[in-house]
This record gives structure tokens, C-alpha cells and sequence, in this order.
């Protein structure tokens, strides 16, 4: 039953998932338990004066991956009993199907990074190892806000990596030329008013505007939270969206749009990503939510004085977080388990985490790191890396039930509909959670 | 009158393959001066055409990014090695359906073809464990042996092999040839512009192919070319378009220099299939 899950789960992740992929590899899983029963006792006969090896698959390209191998180095040659072989798979979502076939066929991973909103799927399909015996209260090192995602059914199944969350982006120049508070709106209605006064329009056409964002479910996830909505009800079985809550950020973008104060950035995907980046760097937007993963190669390509600050406020203040936890593979024998933690522990520790942080723009996991005169040395010189840390206080976890990632897909065009002006809100609300509930059901 | 009509549209011929001509140029050119510009002419709008100062370090940024003449070299092994592993499988079989009749033909073929119809991604599971069994995982092997058989390539051929005059095969019977040398001495040259072209595709689809690579492969010994160029993509925050495309610049100079030799025999290909 097991392996079964780990290949359906394989194929629902896997880049087409068609029926005939699903009906092919059920048979793959029922000739493979052979090899699965076999590596397991290999793994634990290994002497102990050998150093234990262990596989780590990460999903970081560009310098965050270099950075990444040359931690790993770092762990090795500071412990002789243990060699951490390190191996990058691609994106995020390459590396699930990855890590899922490998399952099936018994030559896993022993620690690898998992987006943390499919945490849920990957602990539903008892690929992952309960943390919990090895923590012993360990994870109370960790940021508060960056645990969401940690916890499935009650269990500890990942610890914090390289983690991110949303943040308003300020062109401080344009700002002070409108004559607005450079510190940047604070509420949805300053976010409506600071767009009016920054847009500029030549003749028919708009030359700046005042906000964009990409239509993606980060960011509407984040302004639900912000209206003291959920995505799905605590009980994670039924979508919530189809309330005040969840309407409410469409009502919000599209009557920017309307307005003509706010740009929605086309193309699909990450690609929308990139031109509002674009837009926002070439000074043709005032303002723009991304990343906090962007915040070092914006400054760096930014021609006028950047700022950041918190999302904007409707009922409160309110933010996803995203990125990748480290998770352990149940698969593994005890020894390489054990090795695993060590690795876990070791890669999100304080001394680990302050230089990664301050190397890649992802936050600093641990309370201590935070605190820590290295950060806080950071902080006064660049106070833009700080205001993520400080939004986490009021961070909700990303919703992670098993299937969220299709789900977030039927959420994502229904709500772009709505904002392309192709549906009314209500009709768009009621068309993804009819669309969505099926697939909860499933 | 006649004269002015023909002129007339052979102009708007031109015109027209012109403007097809450069939907399909276009992107190539973007890349190539993308890969020359700095990362904030990259950002710039309007943009520019042609970089202010043109920045070789960006190749030389991408190549030492990773092992890349290991990656390099891998991909020509994995491409070569399963053009050369699906030359000598579907030269035979092609010769087979399209000259021989035996029992069973129409439906072995029938079979070739559903394996043209089934994407990679769909059976990658089974393959997978499959080669995990065979202990081929992270090796050149597990890139080459899936793809050995390509229906494509049979179909392909065995069309090309059926116009050949029978009055050719008959004539080297005659002269005692053996169905051996028949195949490799008459058949394969009298196909050459097919060859050429099937050989371009499956050339051109191994060594662009990502997705399989990256599934069987965990260590940097024996990874391909598209892995390499894909690590230089982080997967949050800025992306360094100018480097990526340089990356990409390497990865597809090959091709371009295949397709430059390859070209006059495609042309005719086609001109032979549509006979």
C-alpha cells in the first residue's frame, strides 16, 4: 500500500500525469518490492569504523547551489565519521518526482529538500521520516513563523532551510517625488491611494504605475490571510475561499485594475515574475510584491534608492512564507539516519544559517541567528534584509494537504480569469472552489 | 501581363518566408546579444540591441560554473551512442517491414508505431525502476539503452526503403549479393537524405533532452550538457539572464554547426518524401 501511494504521488507529480503513467507504474511498485527489502539490511551491516555515507539532493541552481556544495564541503571535512555526497535535481518540482521514483526503486536519497507546501503530500505518502524522537525539542531553535510548514498530523516532519516570504518593494525615489511617505503604504487603502498618486499617464497611454504583482497564488494567499481568511478550513477537507475573506483580494486587484493604477504583469507563471522585476527596476512601476529571495539582485540592479516593507494591511498584517524545509527519508537504515540528522542539524544551525542568509536573501532559520551581533551587523547596514524577519511574526503557514499543488493550479486560472475581467469575482470564487473541492475529495 | 503577375507574387513569396523566416530567427538573435550584454542592459527598457560593450565574461562566468567539459563530453557520448545504437537496430527492422512479408508484420509494426505515440514522461517510472534493477542508475548507460529503438526511425526509414524500385534489389540479387550487403550497400545510401534527417532529430532531441538526464543521473560524472546549463538558473531570486544565455549559447552552437552540414540532405529529404 505504501509503495503505491509513493508511485501514484510520483505520478501526480510527475510532468504529464496521465492515466496510462498511473496504471503502468502500479505495476512497477509490485515488482519492486524485492529491491526495496534488499538495500535496507546493506545499509545497516556497514562497519563501524567506516564513515556512513549519506545522499543529499538539493534543488537550488545559480549561486544559492554553489553555496549549497560548499556547505556540504564545510560538513565534511569537519566530520570524519560522516560523508555527505550532495547532488543537485533540478527544480523544486523535479526534484519531488525525483526523490518519489527513487522510492520505488530503493536507491533514495537520505536527506533532500521538499517545497514546503507539499510537506503534507510527501508525509501522507510515509516517505518521510517522524522527526520528532531525533529533535527531542531541538526544533525550538527555529523562528516560530518558519515551523508552519514543518508539522504534518501533529508530527515533526522537516526543519526550516532556505526559507522566503513576500515583501512590498519601493522605488523610495518615486515615492518622495509624489510626495509620499518613503516608509511605504501601510494599509490596503494607502496601497489604493500611494498607486493613484504614482501613476502618470502620457496622453492615452499609462507611462508608470503605481503597483503591480503577479497574479499567483503566493500573493493571494498572502492578501486572504490579510483579510483574516483561510485557504482551506483548519480540518484541511473544505476549500474557505468562498467568503468575504477570499474575495475580497480580487475585489481589491481588480478595482485597481479598473482604476488604471495597477499593472498585472502577463505571462505565465514565473514570466510574470520576471516583468514585474523588470517593470519595477526600469522605473516603470513604483511598487511591486516579490521575494525576498530577489532582494539582493534588485539592490544590486537598482538604479534609485529600494526599499521594502511589509505587505499592506486589510484587517491585519499577513504573509505566507514559501521555500524549502530539509526533510529525512524513512527509507534510510538507522545509521544513515542518525548520520542525517547530524547533517540536518548542522546545515540549519546558527553558524550555518547567518552566512547562508546573508549569501543568498533567504532568512536566517534560528532564533538565535536573528539575534546574533553578525545579523544584527547586517541589519544596520542593509535594514531591507530585516523586514522579512519581522513580517514573520504575523506569517501563516502555506496550506499543504496532499494535492495542493494541483489545487493551487485550478485556484491560480480561476482567479486570473477574474482579474482578466473574463469572470466576475463571484463567479470565479465559486468556479475554483467547485473545481477545487473535487479534488480535496479525491 | 503574365510577366508582372508571376513578379508580383514572387515577391510576396518572399516577403512571407521572410517574415516566417524571422519568427524563427528571432529568438535566437535575442539570445545571442542577451548573451554579450551586462545584467542591467539586460533589464533596460527600451531596450537595446546591440550591447554597449560586448562581455565575453559571461561565457567564460557560465563554463566555469560547473565541470562543462565533463558535460560536454557526456553529451557527446549519450547523443552519438544512441544514434549510432538506433542506426543499427532500426536500419534492419525498417528493412524488414517495408521488404519482407511474414506473419505478424502489420501488427509488430502497428506496435512500433503506438511507441511513437507514448511520451517519455509516462513510462519513466517503470524505466526507471527498471534500470534501478540493472544497477544502471547514474551511468551513461541508463541515457542511451531506453532510446536504442527508435519507432521513429523505423517508420521513417521503412517509408524511404519502399521506394526504392524493386527492379534495384531484384538486379543485386541477380548478381548474388546477400540481403546483408543489400541493406548496408544499396538500401542505406539510397536513403542517405532520410538518414541524414532522422539522424538530425534524434541528434538534435538527445542533446536538448533535460528531463531523462536529470532523472537517472545523480552525480556530475555523468551528467549532460542541459543539466549544467539548467544549474545556472537559481530557483528564487534574480536570475542571470545574460549568463543563462550564454550557457545556452554553448549548448546550442553544436547543433547549429550539424544543422549548417546536415541542411542540403534535409532539404532533399523532404523533397523525397513528397514525391
Amino acid at each position: 500500500m505504501k509503495k503505491l501511494q509513493v508511485s501514484m504521488l510520483a505520478c501526480v507529480l510527475s510532468v504529464t500525469a496521465v492515466l496510462a503513467g498511473c496504471g503502468s507504474s502500479k505495476e512497477a511498485a509490485g515488482t519492486n518490492t524485492q529491491s526495496g527489502g534488499s538495500t535496507a539490511p546493506q545499509g545497516q551491516t556497514a562497519s563501524a569504523g567506516k564513515p556512513v555515507e549519506i545522499d543529499f539532493w538539493y534543488a537550488l541552481g545559480g549561486k544559492n547551489g554553489e553555496y549549497i556544495e560548499k556547505m556540504v564541503k564545510d560538513f565534511n571535512a569537519s566530520h570524519k565519521d560522516i560523508v555527505v555526497k550532495p547532488a543537485y535535481q533540478g527544480s523544486y518540482y523535479e526534484n519531488h518526482s525525483k526523490v518519489l521514483a527513487s522510492v520505488s526503486a530503493g536507491n533514495q536519497p537520505d536527506v533532500t529538500m521538499v517545497e514546503v507546501g507539499s510537506i503534507g503530500a510527501f508525509a501522507d505518502a510515509k516517505v518521510l521520516e517522524d522527526l520528532g524522537p531525533y529533535a527531542n525539542g531541538a526544533e525550538k531553535k527555529y523562528i516560530p513563523g518558519l515551523l508552519g510548514n514543518s508539522y504534518w498530523k501533529d508530527k515533526l516532519y522537516a526543519i526550516p532551510f532556505n526559507r522566503s516570504t513576500p515583501l512590498l518593494y519601493l522605488n523610495r525615489d518615486m515615492l518622495k517625488a509624489a510626495g509620499l511617505d518613503p516608509n511605504g503604504p501601510k494599509t490596503w487603502e494607502e496601497l489604493r491611494q500611494f498607486s493613484q498618486a504614482m501613476t502618470k499617464k502620457e496622453g492615452d497611454k499609462t507611462a508608470t504605475y503605481g503597483f503591480s504583482t503577479p497574479i499567483d497564488i503566493w500573493f493571494y494567499e498572502a492578501l486572504v490571510f490579510q483579510s483574516g481568511g483561510k485557504i482551506l478550513t483548519d480540518d484541511n477537507k473544505e476549500l474557505a475561499i468562498n467568503t468575504e475573506a477570499g474575495k475580497a483580494p480580487l475585489e481589491f486587484w481588480t478595482g485597481m485594475l479598473k482604476e488604471g493604477v495597477m499593472k498585472a504583469p502577463p505571462g505565465e507563471k514565473y514570466n510574470a515574475w520576471d516583468v514585474a522585476k523588470q517593470d519595477f527596476l526600469n522605473q516603470q512601476v513604483g511598487m511591486i510584491f516579490t521575494s525576498t529571495g530577489d532582494l539582493r539582485s534588485l539592490k544590486e540592479n537598482a538604479k534609485f534608492d529600494l526599499g521594502t516593507a511589509f505587505l499592506p494591511a486589510n484587517k491585519n498584517f499577513g504573509a505566507p512564507t514559501g521555500g524549502a524545509n530539509l526533510v529525512m527519508l524513512a527509507k534510510s537504515s538507522d545509521e544513515e539516519k542518525k548520520a542525517s540528522w547530524e547533517f540536518m542539524q548542522w546545515m540549519t544551525d546558527t553558524k550555518q544559517t547567518i552566512p547562508f542568509s546573508l549569501e543568498s536573501g533567504y532568512m536566517p532559520v534560528t532564533t538565535e541567528a536573528v539575534e546574533s551581533e553578525d545579523m544584527k551587523k547586517a541589519y544596520e547596514k542593509e535594514p531591507n534584509f530585516q523586514v522579512a524577519v519581522k513580517q514573520l511574526e504575523y506569517a501563516s503557514p502555506r496550506p499543504m494537504v496532499p494535492g495542493y499543488k494541483e489545487l493551487q493550479e485550478v485556484i491560480m486560472t480561476e482567479i486570473q480569469r477574474a482579474v482578466l475581467g473574463q469572470a466576475s469575482v463571484d463567479e470565479a470564487i465559486q468556479k475554483a472552489t467547485e473545481k477545487g473541492q473535487k479534488l480535496l475529495k479525491k | 501581363m503574365l510577366q508582372v503577375g508571376r513578379t508580383a507574387w514572387k515577391t510576396v513569396e518572399w516577403v512571407l518566408l521572410a517574415a516566417v523566416g524571422l519568427v524563427f530567427v528571432f529568438p535566437f538573435l535575442w539570445m545571442f546579444l542577451t548573451a554579450f550584454k551586462t545584467m542591467p542592459e539586460v533589464y533596460q527598457f527600451p531596450p537595446t540591441w546591440w550591447p554597449e560593450s560586448w562581455q565575453f565574461e559571461n561565457f567564460r562566468i557560465a563554463w566555469s560554473s560547473g565541470p562543462f567539459v565533463t558535460y560536454v563530453m557526456n553529451s557527446i557520448l549519450v547523443a552519438g551512442g544512441i544514434l549510432i545504437l538506433q542506426f543499427l537496430i532500426a536500419v534492419p527492422a525498417a528493412y524488414a517491414f517495408a521488404r519482407y512479408r511474414f506473419p505478424g508484420r502489420n501488427l509488430l509494426f502497428g506496435l512500433s508505431l503506438i511507441a511513437l505515440m507514448i511520451p517519455s514522461q509516462v513510462i519513466f517510472l517503470p524505466v526507471y525502476v527498471e534500470m534501478s534493477h540493472w544497477g544502471l542508475v547514474n551511468t551513461l548507460w541508463s541515457l542511451i539503452l531506453p532510446f536504442g529503438a527508435s519507432a521513429f526511425g523505423i517508420f521513417l526509414l521503412r517509408q524511404a526503403f519502399m521506394q526504392v524500385p524493386d527492379e534495384v534489389i531484384e538486379a543485386a540479387r541477380l548478381d548474388s549479393a546477400s540481403e546483408w550487403k543489400i541493406m548496408w550497400t544499396i538500401m542505406v545510401p539510397m536513403a542517405k537524405p532520410v538518414l541524414v534527417t532522422f539522424g538530425l532529430f534524434s541528434f538534435i532531441y538527445h542533446w536538448n533532452d533535460y528531463f531523462w538526464p536529470l532523472i537517472m543521473t545523480n552525480s556530475d560524472s555523468v551528467r549532460t550538457l542541459p543539466i549544467g546549463i539548467s544549474m545556472l538558473k537559481a530557483a528564487e531570486g534574480g536570475k542571470q539572464w545574460n549568463v543563462i544565455m550564454a550557457g545556452n549559447m554553448i549548448l546550442v552552437l553544436p547543433i547549429l554547426v550539424v544543422f549548417f552540414f546536415a541542411q542540403r540532405h534535409i532539404i532533399s529529404a523532404f523533397v523525397y518524401q513528397s514525391k
